[in-house]
């Protein structure tokens, strides 16, 4: 990139450290210059989305909140427990004074003054590096009662989670906060009218409130020259699987593709292992639909990667190549979502060990066409019921993987015809094109 | 009439309040919605997903947000993308809810094919089985059979106990936390919770003792499996086999409906026993709910140490006699006596058997000397105020004040405080006073704890903080005007009330020794509460007036019975003493010098030890009658059991005696003596077992089989709602504004009652011994 | 005239000489068929155990409410079948009974069974009333009958998993 947005610290060394990052020019903008309905309109108009999955604009989500009902709260979604996905912790360990003040623009802007970061409960040495950020934003007077010696008070928080994945989504997340069992609440009433503690709660994503500084220093109007007119601004993808250089790379929404991040010089540098090629990909970590090498033309927007048939998400693509037993990796993501479901809601709590059970008896060798098609069947019949977004994930590799990699499943059964084995991933040699398309891109060397 | 909102739930046009959720409008269209999470008495969770409905609502247009018209005209309705749970979603106007589409019907049957992925194949071992929701939803909604390997189900504690008194089979739980909610949001005991995540979810107690609450019975009710069992039951018969007999809890003054399951059984020697008591349907009373002790205390009408024969005192020893030779004895004595005979009469017996105790007494003993046993202060002003006719608590709300006087309400009156708990959840306001902590404190909006012995200056202070009093007592009651905030701030509350109740509570030593005089304490409090609902107007409607916390179920009634007929107290010799249901010996205090004693009981009491005729009695459960309970509804119950040995009805035992007097009443039935009550004591004018009879239709609708995974299971209501008394207020309009200064303390500490205090009839419960003996003692120092 | 008399007599005669059908009873008894329902009985496993696990489903199937149950509840030290429950009181009214074996479809252990014992006659109303003792078959050969004494945790379960043997 040119100039980072996000991974700032890059490109500036030590920018954890607050003399380094220097001053909260966009919080004192906000505070001092702005009213809260100016802030939330600004985010508005940059068009900023969620980024840790859903993709819903920021600032819409804000204006939900009602101007009556104090106090109202703000919530920083740093569980980061999607699998594949490591961009918040880069965040908070090298550039958290950004997040810090994305966060507390928020909490300005929605008239809250309490700030909570719900980090998972692994995240213990990202918390000593966002905790020390904190003290040294109270100590300038950034945060605390008199924020820039106005009257606004913000205090903002952190607090640990306990090895839940569940905890990431927003409705459960709130319920840990307040020291339940955290399991996803009833939807309608939306945590902006109704979340911590039954008050108004803004939840966002650690990158989302880290994408704030920038839209308060620079306008909406500049953040809209980032990215495309529905997906503007920077994402940090996070790449990891058989590629070269997995990491956390920064870059326009909607500019570069599959092929851009997984073969570009500036981005994983092709496949780890010489001769083999893209199998499968999965862009949202275990949640979404797995694609082929069909897909690797496809630009990383929101709009663009749901046309193929899939989601952006948080952006975390794991990359598989073609030594991979696909119905082994679909196995292994199914234990991961019946390990963490709650088991709150009957169809989840059933149905991922159901879905986790068949795939043993496949990888076995104990099942029949019938156990094969059955797994289909249980998917199917766990979608459209679930209390909450897990649930209908769940299946999502499950049916993917059997759309694309039919033959592989059928191939275990034990009474499969005898067939041509399955068609190799990638017969089209399109090979690995290694510095090829980096024009438009703008790749991101690593730290 | 409240918002009513019009909707149609495949194609039934349903008319229902504002706020109703889909599946109680459905319910009451009679369209049944299957669930298992969702109970109507708690709050709807979404867990089960089993109550999955298409919801269809009007579309809107975005910018003059009316409805969207199609070519006909009728406003456009779009349906949801997903299936949505009915139990969450209220009711919208113009909504079109289908439940019996394809897809519905998939996904109900999807549903339950994966509630048995991990459920046992227990049903021949299962004591739910017969009333259980989860087999009778799987024949109706489910499949017929499953592709889930039987080999892989889980195995989980199957006889885990939860506390002594319940089981849990973890096995069997479908998780759907319909115990713990009722834990938390009704009964406020969080001991239950749930423990792992996932399939291995399991219910734990969090409480040490296990399962540490007053109601936790009712979470068997409500169980969808058969998760949580009763250990009283466990084992016992299936439910078909059972013969129900409606009945109303002997214990505490609430007066809990119930139902006796009774079955002929081995291991009863052959005879008929009481298998379980179950709640039964009564929303004015006791709802749906019944409290542990009223569960489990049953067992006393079956004890082998029950009385079976009438025993005669023989040269200092007791020894069976027959019925004539006792008759005739205590007849020879008590016309000896020629009037000089007083009658103890405790508070457990019948409205039917206290009458004619009286008329015994009157017509036959010539002596009006009758005790209420235990004595009690303030009966006859709570028989003047107490609340009126159609008092209902599930009623209270918003502009209603309760306040509750040196008492424990969880501890006498249990269901009480969950109706208060529920009242005080719909916005009415609750002002405890006591000389300690109680679980009451939780909802009060205004706490006030006072010196031990300083109860009636408090509710003085009160009275004397409600602004524009004026009364024949003002200027005695300014006396006591409070300086702490507290009370004035009440004070401002009972003067903005629109309904007022005071729960008159005895958490007081009595009588009282005040410079070598008695003086009852009890008495004071009492007439103080009275006074202060006289003064504020607070008395002859619904709703309002004194609600006592008295020692046990028909405490009133007998009162009535015996007021009545002009009772009086005891003065001057005693020649003849029949005691009847109480135990003064037992309790520590000693029977007036006599000469000869009778003593009609179930059990040998250490009073009956001293007794020189020991008559058996019948127990509730063994005959007809009726009992008053503290808002004074008259409710009947019925015949369950046949006799224990030879013993006889009370009030069989006054007619058979007063036989031998030569008086010929013509009484054959506990309704005959009925007929006599309802004619000769105003308040229960126009009474009769028919009337007492009626039942009426009542939300939720619970009992009936296809109910069972609504409401769970308590028994519908067959047996009569009872028929409230009117006060004495109500009946002649005569009210006044009594002094009695109020004693000072008397430096005596005080024991309050507790539910789970050992006493003769709950000692006969074994399964009930370790909440016995866990059960604190209390103590109010002075 | 007397030809007709003749020929039926020769009928007659026939007739004489062929051999009866009559079983002569009970000398000789006739070999009742494969599923002649007659005296029920209550089975055993192979290990001694009995199968009756006292849920009630053959008194609550019976059309003639014939049956009795009461169940207790197993411990491992008294053990009479496997799994939590048994049935302690297990009665059948023979006189009640229609002997239409509704009770054994009913049963999900194969514990009662209708056998080929059809000589049931008693001369007294109570004897029969056909008590757990009468029913209960006495233990295969070798085995010890109930109750047992058995390993703590050894028979979690009611309905037994596939592979042991049920025959006695």
């Amino acid at each position: 990139m040119d100039k980072y947005v996000l991974l700032r610290h890059r490109d500036t060394p030590d920018i954890h450290k607050l003399s380094v990052y220097g001053e909260y020019t966009a919080l004192q903008k906000a505070v001092t210059t702005l009213t809260p309905e100016q802030v939330i309109n600004e985010v508005k108009v940059s068009g900023l989305r969620g980024r840790g999955g859903a993709g819903f604009p920021a600032g819409v989500k804000w204006s939900f909140v009602p101007k009556d009902r104090l106090p109202h709260y703000v919530t920083v979604n740093a569980d980061e427990s999607e699998p594949g996905t490591f961009k918040d912790r880069e965040l908070m360990e090298f550039n958290p004074h950004q997040v810090i003040e994305g966060a507390a623009i928020a909490a300005y802007a929605v008239g809250a003054t309490r700030v909570y970061h719900y980090l998972r409960g692994e995240f213990k040495s990202v918390a000593r590096r966002m905790q020390a950020a904190l003290d040294e934003a109270y100590a300038a007077g950034y945060l605390g009662q008199n924020v820039f010696g106005t009257h606004v008070e913000i205090q903002m928080f952190l607090h640990l989670g306990a090895g839940a994945y569940i905890c990431g989504e927003e409705s459960a997340l709130l319920e840990s906060l307040e020291g339940k069992r955290g399991q996803p609440r009833l939807r309608p009433p939306f945590p902006a009218v109704v979340g911590l503690y039954n008050q108004p709660t803004v939840i966002n994503n650690t990158e989302t409130m880290a994408n704030v500084p920038y839209i308060l220093n620079h306008g909406a109007e500049a953040y809209k020259k980032l990215g495309t007119e529905k997906s503007p601004g920077t994402k940090i993808f996070c790449l990891s699987g058989m590629v070269k250089r997995p990491g956390n790379y920064e870059a326009e929404l909607g500019k570069i593709s599959f092929r851009d991040l997984i073969f570009g010089e500036n981005f994983g540098q092709g496949m780890m292992v010489e001769g083999r090629n893209v199998k499968a990909i999965l862009p949202s970590g275990a949640s979404g639909p797995i694609v082929t090498e069909a897909a690797l033309d496809v630009l990383l927007d929101y709009e663009s990667v749901a046309a193929a048939g899939t989601i952006l998400g948080s952006a975390s693509v794991i990359v598989l190549d073609d030594s991979i037993d696909m119905v082994w990796a679909a196995g292994k993501v199914t234990h991961f979502f019946r390990h963490e479901s709650c088991g709150k809601c009957t169809p989840c709590r059933e149905g991922t060990y159901w879905m986790e059970k068949q795939y043993q008896d496949i990888l076995k060798g104990k099942a029949t066409l019938a156990d094969v098609q059955l797994l289909q069947d249980v998917a199917q019949q766990i979608i459209g019921k679930c209390l909450c977004p897990l649930g209908e994930f769940a299946t999502s590799p499950v049916l993917s993987s059997f759309q694309h990699f039919q033959a592989e499943y059928e191939a275990r059964a034990t009474d499969a015809k005898k067939v041509v084995p399955a068609k190799a991933a990638s017969a089209k040699a399109a090979a690995t094109p290694t510095a090829a398309k980096t024009a438009d891109t703008k790749a991101v060397p690593t730290t | 009439m409240a918002d009513l909102i019009n909707l149609f739930i495949d194609d039934v046009a349903v008319s229902v309040p504002k706020g109703t959720l889909i599946v109680d409008a459905a319910k009451r269209a009679d369209i049944d919605i299957p669930v298992f999470c969702y109970h109507p008495k708690l709050k709807p969770v979404g867990m089960c997903r089993m109550c999955l409905v298409q919801v269809g609502r009007v579309k809107l247009d975005r910018g003059t947000g009316q409805p969207v018209l199609d070519a006909n005209g009728s406003p456009e309705i779009a349906y949801g993308p997903k299936l949505e749970t009915s139990c969450t979603t209220p009711v919208e106007p113009g909504m079109r809810v289908i439940t019996n589409t394809d897809l519905v019907k998939r996904a109900q049957k999807d549903v339950l094919e994966f509630l048995l992925t991990s459920h046992p194949l227990d049903c021949p071992i299962c004591d739910k089985g017969g009333e259980c929701p989860l087999q009778n939803l799987t024949l109706t909604y489910g499949p017929g059979v499953t592709r889930f390997d039987y080999a892989d189900k889980q195995h989980l504690d199957k006889h885990y106990p939860l506390g002594e008194l319940i089981f849990l089979d973890k096995e069997r739980c479908i998780q759907c936390a319909r115990c713990i909610r009722f834990q938390d949001e009704i009964a406020d005991d969080h001991v239950l919770g749930f423990y792992e995540r996932g399939r291995k979810m399991q219910i734990e107690t969090m409480s040490t003792p296990g399962f540490d609450s007053k109601f936790s019975g009712n979470t068997t009710d409500i169980c969808p499996v058969g998760a949580l069992t009763t250990r009283d039951f466990r084992f016992r018969a299936r439910p078909w086999e059972i013969t129900n007999v409606p009945s109303i809890c002997p214990h505490c003054p609430v007066g809990c409906n119930i139902s006796l399951g009774t079955r002929r059984s081995a291991k009863g020697g052959g005879e008929w026993e009481i298998l379980r008591v179950m709640p039964r349907q009564n929303e004015a009373v006791n709802e749906i709910w019944i409290c542990d002790k009223g569960r489990f205390g049953h067992h006393y009408a079956r004890s082998q140490a029950r009385l079976q024969k009438p025993l005669i005192k023989k040269e200092g020893r007791l020894v069976e006699a027959t019925w004539e030779e006792a008759f005739s004895l205590i007849a020879d004595r008590f016309r000896a006596a020629n009037g000089k005979a007083a009658g103890w009469l405790g508070d457990r017996v019948s409205n039917e058997d206290a009458w004619l105790f009286g008329k015994l007494f009157r017509e036959g003993f010539n002596s009006a000397q009758l005790v209420n046993r235990p004595h009690v202060a303030g009966l006859d002003l709570v028989a003047r105020y107490g609340v009126g006719v159609g008092t209902n608590l599930g009623n209270l709300g918003q502009g209603d004040v309760v306040f509750i006087v040196a008492g424990d309400v969880e501890e006498t009156a249990p269901v009480h405080m969950l109706r208060l708990k529920a009242a005080v959840e719909r916005g009415a306001k609750l002002i405890v006073a006591n000389a300690r902590e109680t679980k009451m404190d939780r909802y009060a909006a205004i706490s006030i704890q006072y010196q031990p012995g300083m109860d009636t200056q408090t509710v003085y202070s009160l009275l004397a903080s409600v602004s524009n009093q004026q009364s024949a007592i003002s200027s005695q009651v300014a006396k006591f005007a409070p300086s702490d905030n507290k009370i004035k701030a009440a004070g401002q509350l009972i003067a903005e009330a629109q309904n007022l109740i005071v729960m008159l509570g005895d958490e007081r030593p009595y009588p009282v020794m005040v410079q070598g005089q008695y003086t009852d304490a009890g008495r004071a409090l009492a007439q103080a509460c009275a006074n202060l609902v006289v003064a504020t107007g607070h008395i002859g409607k619904a709703n309002n007036g004194l609600l006592p916390l008295w020692p046990h179920n028909n405490t009133q009634g007998v009162y009535d019975m015996l007021s009545a007929q002009g009772a009086e107290a005891l003065s001057g010799e005693v020649k003849a003493l029949y005691l009847v249901g109480t135990d003064p010996i037992g309790e520590g205090q000693n029977l007036p010098p006599t000469d000869f004693v009778v003593v009609q009981e179930l059990f040998l009491t250490p009073t009956a030890q001293q007794a020189d005729v020991v008559l058996p009695a019948l127990a509730w459960a063994e005959r007809d009658g009726t009992f008053t309970n503290a808002e004074r509804r008259v409710q009947r119950y019925y015949k369950a059991l046949p006799p224990t040995g030879q013993a006889k009805a009370d009030w069989e035992i006054f007619r058979l005696i007063a036989e031998k007097f030569g008086l010929k009443w013509s009484f054959f039935s506990a309704e005959g003596v009925m007929h006599e009550i309802a004619a000769q004591v105003a308040a229960y004018a126009g009474l009769d077992y028919v009337c007492l009879a009626e039942t009426k239709e009542e939300w939720p609708p619970v009992g009936t089989s296809s109910d069972l995974y609504f409401g769970g299971t308590a028994y519908d209501n067959r047996g009569g709602v009872g028929a409230q008394t009117k006060s004495l207020f109500e009946i002649n309009g005569r009210s006044e504004l009594k002094w009695i200064e109020p004693p000072p303390p008397s430096g005596q500490s005080i024991e309050p009652r507790r539910l789970n205090r050992p006493g003769t009839l709950i000692d006969q419960s074994a399964i009930y011994e370790v909440r016995l003996r866990a059960a604190e003692l209390v103590k109010i120092e002075a | 005239m007397l030809t007709e008399i003749f020929k039926g007599l020769s009928i007659t005669l026939r007739e004489l000489f062929k051999p009866p059908v009559t079983i002569q009873y009970p000398e000789i008894k006739r070999p009742v068929r494969q599923r002649f329902r007659g005296r029920h009985e209550l089975r055993r496993y192979a290990d001694g155990l009995e199968r009756c696990i006292g849920c009630a489903l053959c008194a609550a199937a019976c059309p003639a409410d014939a049956i009795y149950v009461e169940p207790a509840e197993n411990t491992d030290a008294e053990r009479y079948s496997p799994g939590e429950r048994y049935a302690k009181t297990y009665e059948i009214n023979m006189l009640r009974c229609i002997f239409c074996g509704y009770c054994e479809d009913a049963c999900p252990t194969d514990a009662i069974v209708l056998t080929d014992v059809y000589e049931l006659a008693a001369d007294k109303r109570r004897d029969l009333i056909y008590t757990k003792d009468m029913l209960i078959l006495p233990p295969p050969s070798g085995k010890p009958g109930t109750p047992q004494q058995v390993a703590e945790g050894s028979y979690p379960r009611s309905i037994l998993p596939e592979g042991l043997v049920s025959e006695p």
